[in-house]
Order: structure tokens, then sequence, then C-alpha cells
């Protein structure tokens, strides 16, 4: 009905013939005017003139789905919907099911989701959602409303049931892009964020299983910083001294040695390179930086010398801040 | 020349992979084949860019900014500000007139005339008329309804410290930055204002350094429906990103004079070494020509030429790492003869970033952009154009205005103490003298802007020494 496009102007409608349409600027010569359609113009100034009057009714409903359809970021019709959807206490699936066409429409605008979330709040019935909400990240995979939305629905229920297949879902999403970072952070977000899932209770264990599947996922793409943030976010988290890491972190910070196929003994722990990864890695010998740091003494020249090599050779942009590592633990030193 | 090598990708190729290989080979077609191409800035093609949309209007797509009027015009206006132009004294009237028309009737503005009053229009509307506005009728200053929007902001205020951007809206770090803002300029700051706020910040840092768009609290339930925030779980919704990352550090620097107060024991706390790591981070590579990106593994665009570029100095203000400014007239003679040796002490890589918004933010046609081939429009002009601002000049607290302004406080009836902190440290921002760094020589220089307002330093003077009641000393340098 309001989709059509050729639906007659509110202006033109009997039944809105008692509400007096406001026009946006009286009595102003606004600067950086917009050039809007009729059907804009038209639609906004009887929106004007419902809110000036507070009318709530449903044909509120319809000029609010209007204006929306027209501009999803209009945050003022979105609210006076949910305001009017509440007063009139209407069937809030039926609006659900609106929004599971407005969200994959306008999957960028920050009150589709919102409007999702105030409407998941009053039914109550987090469950669905998880399903809309994968399908949506096939579309977009690194959507901030999406992944935040899917944040906030987990931990604002806090439901074990809604838990309960979220680290595979987090897997698979990984599994289709190793380099998404939303993926990433979800997966930090359901490990270790909020709160112990069941299963999760010997933290330890959990740490030690981290540990396994980022180190799998350097060895397939070593200069991925997703990654790498991942394994820093799992030390700084459990305290772990970044020094454990020290066996796996070396071949990934040097040339690949001539003779790297014909390693002998595999440790499971410490998966090499993959064929294919671009060697020395940059994120490797950052890493490698902060553990020579870490032990202090000797080591620190160590450190020096590995930032150098980052300054001038590895990663260049990065120079000054590198300098400014150097300067600082070399100061340290000294005192 | 060197061919900038593109980033490794370990003969695994995944979407990100894949698209940012296209916009390597993108941007390196604006790399010019002779290193001593000039560059330069479009100062005049921008200028036209903005007239043309203040006063002939903007196209039907615009439509989709309908609700942010007031940052289309403070967009253009702080632009024209970093570019040194001003308005005429009747398109300046017509403009404040303009901001006036979206002023709710119970405080704050709205998106444009007759919308919801908003906290992000709001500090786009105030900040709109510290460029334009001036004090007396019809000046817009004094037109604005202060007590009104105390309480539409107190109207906002959630149990963990933060704020919805307007009623049944959402809870971000934007709103909370908009909202400090518009205080700090109008003179609204109390302690009951920002209680926990602090707190509801330093919990949006990720595990990666940056900050995302909010946090969620949890709650333990007490007897008969009361119930209390817990200090943990209180996870991060969503992944650590650029513009949250700029608005939560400047509510954390302006929250400083109330951080002060809290008990030291329980004081929220931020990991600056890991927000050090991720902001350096976000620089691209060569071949990326030095722009930044907003996420991990995203494509790097022109906009975080500020909301990344601007964080070093904001970080560098709070003591951490270098490029933290020296006062000129410092008194002592003997350290004259060393003061410049070091003359960029920064820890990004400010010429760079000068670059990739000469070689690829300008469009051809006028106006700046996230990067080619796209279209320029008002937000990339001004946030190219404060990146850009911030990567030539040095702005830091200078302790030599703090003195002077200290000196010169006087006195007010309400909440002294916290005012006056706010006041000094806000105005204590002064431009290093003498270490400015342009790429393409001095044609291309624009004004410093205030790092935690993007104002002018002139403009933020002027409005705050108006809404404090205060006089400002003459700068000794």
């Amino acid at each position: 009905m309001t989709s059509e496009p050729d639906a007659p102007l509110f202006a033109d409608r009997p039944e809105w013939e008692d509400v007096v349409p406001l026009p946006q600027y009286e009595n102003v010569d606004p600067l950086a005017p917009i050039f809007y359609t009729d059907e804009y113009k038209d639609a906004t100034n009887y929106f004007r003139g419902i809110v000036k009057t507070g009318e709530m009714s449903p044909r509120v409903l319809e000029l609010t789905e209007n204006i929306i359809r027209q501009n999803p970021a209009h945050y003022s019709a979105w609210q006076y919907r949910y305001k009017t959807l509440m007063a009139l206490k209407a069937p809030l699936d039926v609006e659900l099911r609106l929004m599971d066409e407005l969200a994959v429409r306008y999957l960028k605008t920050y009150q589709v989701w919102h409007h999702r979330r105030l409407l998941v709040t009053e039914t109550r019935e987090p469950g669905p959602e998880l399903e809309f909400i994968t399908k949506s990240l096939q579309e977009d995979m690194k959507n901030y409303h999406t992944w935040s939305y899917r944040q906030w629905l987990l931990a604002y229920f806090n439901d074990d049931a809604l838990w309960s297949d979220e680290l595979n879902f987090a897997d698979q999403m990984l599994e289709s892009d190793i380099r998404n970072n939303s993926a990433w952070h979800h997966r930090f977000f359901v490990v270790f964020q909020s709160g112990v899932r069941t299963g999760d209770e010997n933290r330890e264990e959990v740490v030690r299983r981290e540990l396994a599947f980022v180190k799998n996922y350097i060895s397939l793409a070593p200069n991925n910083a997703s990654a790498w943030n991942y394994l820093r976010g799992i030390l700084d988290h459990s305290a772990t001294p970044y020094s454990q890491l020290l066996l796996f972190v070396t071949p990934y910070s040097v040339p690949r040695s001539p003779d790297a196929d014909l390693v002998d003994v595999i440790d499971l722990e410490n998966p090499p390179p993959s064929m294919g990864a671009q060697l020395p890695c940059v994120a490797a010998i950052e890493f490698l930086a902060d553990i020579h740091e870490n032990e202090g003494g000797d080591d620190i020249m160590k450190a020096t010398e590995l930032w150098r090599s980052l300054a001038d050779e590895h990663d260049t942009i990065r120079k000054k801040s590198r300098e400014y590592r150097i300067r600082d633990a070399l100061q340290k030193v000294q005192v | 020349m060197v061919f900038p090598r593109p980033f490794p990708t370990d003969s695994y190729d995944t979407e990100t992979s894949e698209t940012q290989a296209e916009t390597e080979s993108t941007l390196l077609k604006h790399l010019p084949l002779d290193p001593n191409t000039p560059l330069v800035l479009q100062k005049n093609l921008h200028m036209q860019y903005l007239v043309r949309n203040l006063t002939q209007g903007l196209p039907t797509r615009y439509t989709s900014q309908d609700a942010s009027q007031p940052w289309l015009l403070y967009w253009t206006l702080q632009s024209f500000s970093i570019l040194g132009v001003a308005l005429d004294p009747d398109n300046k009237q017509r403009t404040i007139d303009t901001i006036l028309a979206w002023q709710h009737p119970d405080g704050g503005f709205g998106g444009g005339p007759g919308q919801a009053a908003h906290l992000l229009p709001t500090y786009a509307a105030v900040s709109a008329l510290a460029n334009v506005g001036r004090p007396g009728p019809r000046g817009g200053w004094d037109q604005v309804d202060r007590a009104k929007m105390y309480k539409f902001f107190m109207s906002l205020k959630q149990p963990d410290g933060s704020f919805l951007v307007s009623h049944h809206a959402e809870v971000d770090a934007r709103g909370i930055y908009c909202l400090l803002v518009t205080a700090y300029l109008l003179n609204l700051l109390t302690p009951e204002l920002v209680e926990g706020t602090a707190g509801f910040v330093a919990s949006c840092q990720t595990y990666e350094g940056g900050f995302s768009s909010s946090s969620q609290p949890y709650y333990s339930p007490g007897p008969s429906g009361t119930s209390t925030i817990l200090n943990a779980p209180r996870p991060p919704l969503g992944e650590a990103h650029g513009g949250y990352t700029f608005c939560s550090l400047g509510s954390w620097i302006m929250l400083q004079p109330f951080l002060a107060l809290e008990d030291p024991s329980t004081r929220p706390s931020v990991d600056f070494k890991a927000l050090l790591r991720w902001l350096t981070h976000m620089q691209g590579l060569p071949i990326e020509l030095g722009g930044f990106r907003g996420r991990t593994n995203k494509l790097v665009d022109g906009c975080y030429s500020w909301w990344v570029g601007g964080c070093f100095s904001l970080l560098a203000s709070l003591g951490i790492g270098g490029g933290q400014g020296r006062d000129v007239d410092t008194g002592s003679s003997d350290s004259e003869g060393e003061l410049w040796d070091e003359v960029d002490d920064s820890l990004w890589n400010r010429i760079a970033l000068q670059e990739y918004i000469l070689l690829a933010g300008q469009h051809p046609a006028g106006g700046l952009r996230d990067k080619p081939p796209k279209s320029s429009d008002a937000y990339h002009t001004l946030y190219c154009l404060s990146g850009l601002s911030s990567a030539q000049h040095n702005v830091f607290p200078s302790p030599a205005r703090r003195s002077q302004l200290r000196g010169s406080w006087s006195p007010v009836s309400e909440f002294n103490e916290i005012r006056k902190e706010a006041f000094i440290e806000a105005l204590s921002w002064t431009e290093e003298e003498g270490t400015s760094q342009i790429i393409g020589g001095q044609g291309n220089r624009v004004n410093a802007t205030h790092p935690l307002f993007n104002l002018t330093i002139t403009h933020t003077e002027a409005m705050m020494q108006h809404f404090y009641g205060q006089t400002l000393p003459q700068r000794k340098f």
C-alpha cells in the first residue's frame, strides 16, 4: 500500500483532510536546502502536522512507514512510530515481519537495527533473531550494526539456549573469511567477555583451546592482523606471558629457510607457516620484539634490532612509532 | 621509483584480500610516476564545491541526510574555517536563523525543523553556531535554551553512565562525545551529568586496543526488584572502530576533571599501550598511500584521517607517546640551541597521510572523498581537511597557557572548581610554533583545528569565553 510508487500524496487523500500539514521552514530562507521529491515533502509535511497534535493512530503507522521507505535515517519517524505502536498496543510480530524486509533493504542504517531491538525487548522472543542475523551477515559480513545487535541480543537475554551454538557460528563466519575482523571480535566476545558458557568452566583449558585455534589460523595465512590481535587478546586477558609463544612465533619472524619443507618432526602445538606464507611476517617480528622487551636485560638489544628492521625495512610506514619504542626501551635500561 | 609492495596475502585469498587488492591497484594509479610532481591542495575548487552546496542546494540523493541538516551545515562551515574563509554577514545571519529553526521546544536540537531532539545534531548545531554565531539578539548564542538542554541531557542518562542519543534510541560513544563537547562549550557540566560516564567509556575498549560503539551492562538482581550494575562482565558491543575510538578518547579526556575526584581504588582505566598500538596499525601501507583505515582488515578511507589521525594529539596530551609539544617562552635560555633538534617526534606518519589526502582524497571536480573513484561529499570534505590539518600542525595543551588561564579565572557561582578545570583544560590547547610540516609547500597550509572539538582555536575561545563569563588573557606568543 504505502510502498506503491504511484500512491497518491497525503494532500490528495480525503482521509487526511483533517490534518494541517506543516512546511519545514517558516520565515526562514535556509542555507544548503535539499531538493526533496514532492512525495517526500508531502509526507514529512503531514508528519510535522501529526507530531504537533500528538496523534497516535493506525494512520500514523502508515505515514511513518511511508517516510521510512523514502528515508530510513529519519530517526524522528522511527521514534514516533515506536511510541505509536506502544500506544496502540499494536501486534509486534507483524511489525517484526515488516522489519525483516526493511532491515535487509536498509542494512546500513542505525535505526532499522535499533527499532528491532526495541521490539524484541518487548516481545522477549530473541530465539528467531539469531537466524535472521545470520542471514543478514551473508549479505554484508562486516556490518557493524548487525554484529553489535547480535552481541546485544546474546548479552541482554543471556539465555543458555541462545548461546549454545554461538562458537560454531563464529567458526563458520571465520571459515568463510579468515580475515573478517568482526568475526574474530565476536569469538572473543563469546569466549572471554560475557561470562562463562556451559562447557567452558575450565578456563585454563579454554585458553589452551583458543591458543591452538588461533595458531592454526596464523599458520594458514600469517599476515593476518586480525589473528595476531586475537592472539594478543587471549594472552593479555589470561595474563599469559608472551614468551610462552616464543617457539611458535620464531619461524614466522625470519625468511623461509630453504629446507623448510623437510621437517621430519611435526610439532602439533606449533604449526609451521603454510607453504604459501610470505615471510618474514611483520606481526611476528613485532611480537618477538615484545617478548624480548619483556625479558629485559640483554634482550632489550634484541628487541631494538627487531624494531630497527621493521622501521627500516619491513614496515617503514610505522617507522616513527618503532623508533619511539626503541627510545623508550633504551631509556628504561639506562634508568 | 621503488614500486610499493602489495599487502602480503600468503597465497590464501578471501573476500577481504580481494577487495584489498582492488583498492591497492586503484590507489596505485594515483601515485605519480615522477616523484617530483607537485602536490597541490585545490583550495579554490573545494571552496567552490562547498559554496555550491550552500547556496544552490543539495541534490535529491541528499534526502538520506534530511535528519542530519545540522551536520551538513557544520561540515561545510568548519571546512570553510579550516580553509581560512568566512561567510559574509548576510549569509551568516541566514545560517544562524536556519540553525535556530532546529532547536526543539523541550531542549536540544533536532536533525531539522520539527524533528526530535538528538545528541548528534545538537553537537553539530552548537558547533555550527561556534563558527557563525555571536552573543546578543539574533546572534544565535543567547537563543540556545541551556536550561532545557541540560534537562534534555539528563533525560537521556542511563544507569551505566551512558546516554541514549535520543529518546527511545541507541546508546553509543558518538552521543557521549557530542554531549560532552556541547556541555563544555555551553558551560553545562555538573558532576551529576557525568557520573559513571568514564566507567562506561573505559568498558568500550576492546582487546584490540581501540574502542567499540558501546557496551552491555550486566545486573545483579537485588531484593524487591532493585538491581545493581556489575563491574564485569560488561562486554563491548562491536569491534574496535576509528570513529568510536576518537569519540571515546575525546570523551575520556573531557572527563579528566571528574576522574580526578573519583576514588583511586575504583577509578576506571584505559590501556593506553594497547590503544597506541592499535592506532598506529590503522595507518595503511605505502601502497595504500599511507591513508588510515577504521578497523582491522578493512579498507583505508579519507575520513579516518581525522578519526584516527586526530587521536595522536589527544593521546600526546595525556603524556602518551611523543609530540607533547613545547612552549616557546619556556624562559630558559640554555635550551635554545637544542630546542628544535627533533621537530617531529610524533608517533605516526604525518607526511604519508598528507600524501594520501592530496593524491587520493581530492575529487577532480572539487570536494574531498573516501577514496577514488568515489564522489566527494560534505562529510569527507571536512574530515579529510581536518585530518590534513592535524598532520600539518601540532596542537598541544600548553603549560604556559594553562597557568595564564588559571591566573585570570574569575570564580563562578555554581560548580566553580569543575567548570574552572574544564575551561582551563579546553582552552590551554595551543598551536606549537615553528613545527608545522606542510607537504607541497606553503600554499597547501590549512588552519589548525582544536583536537578535541574540531573548531578553530579562535572560535572555541570566543564561545567559551562568552558562556563561562570570562575574559581571556592575551596570548604571550
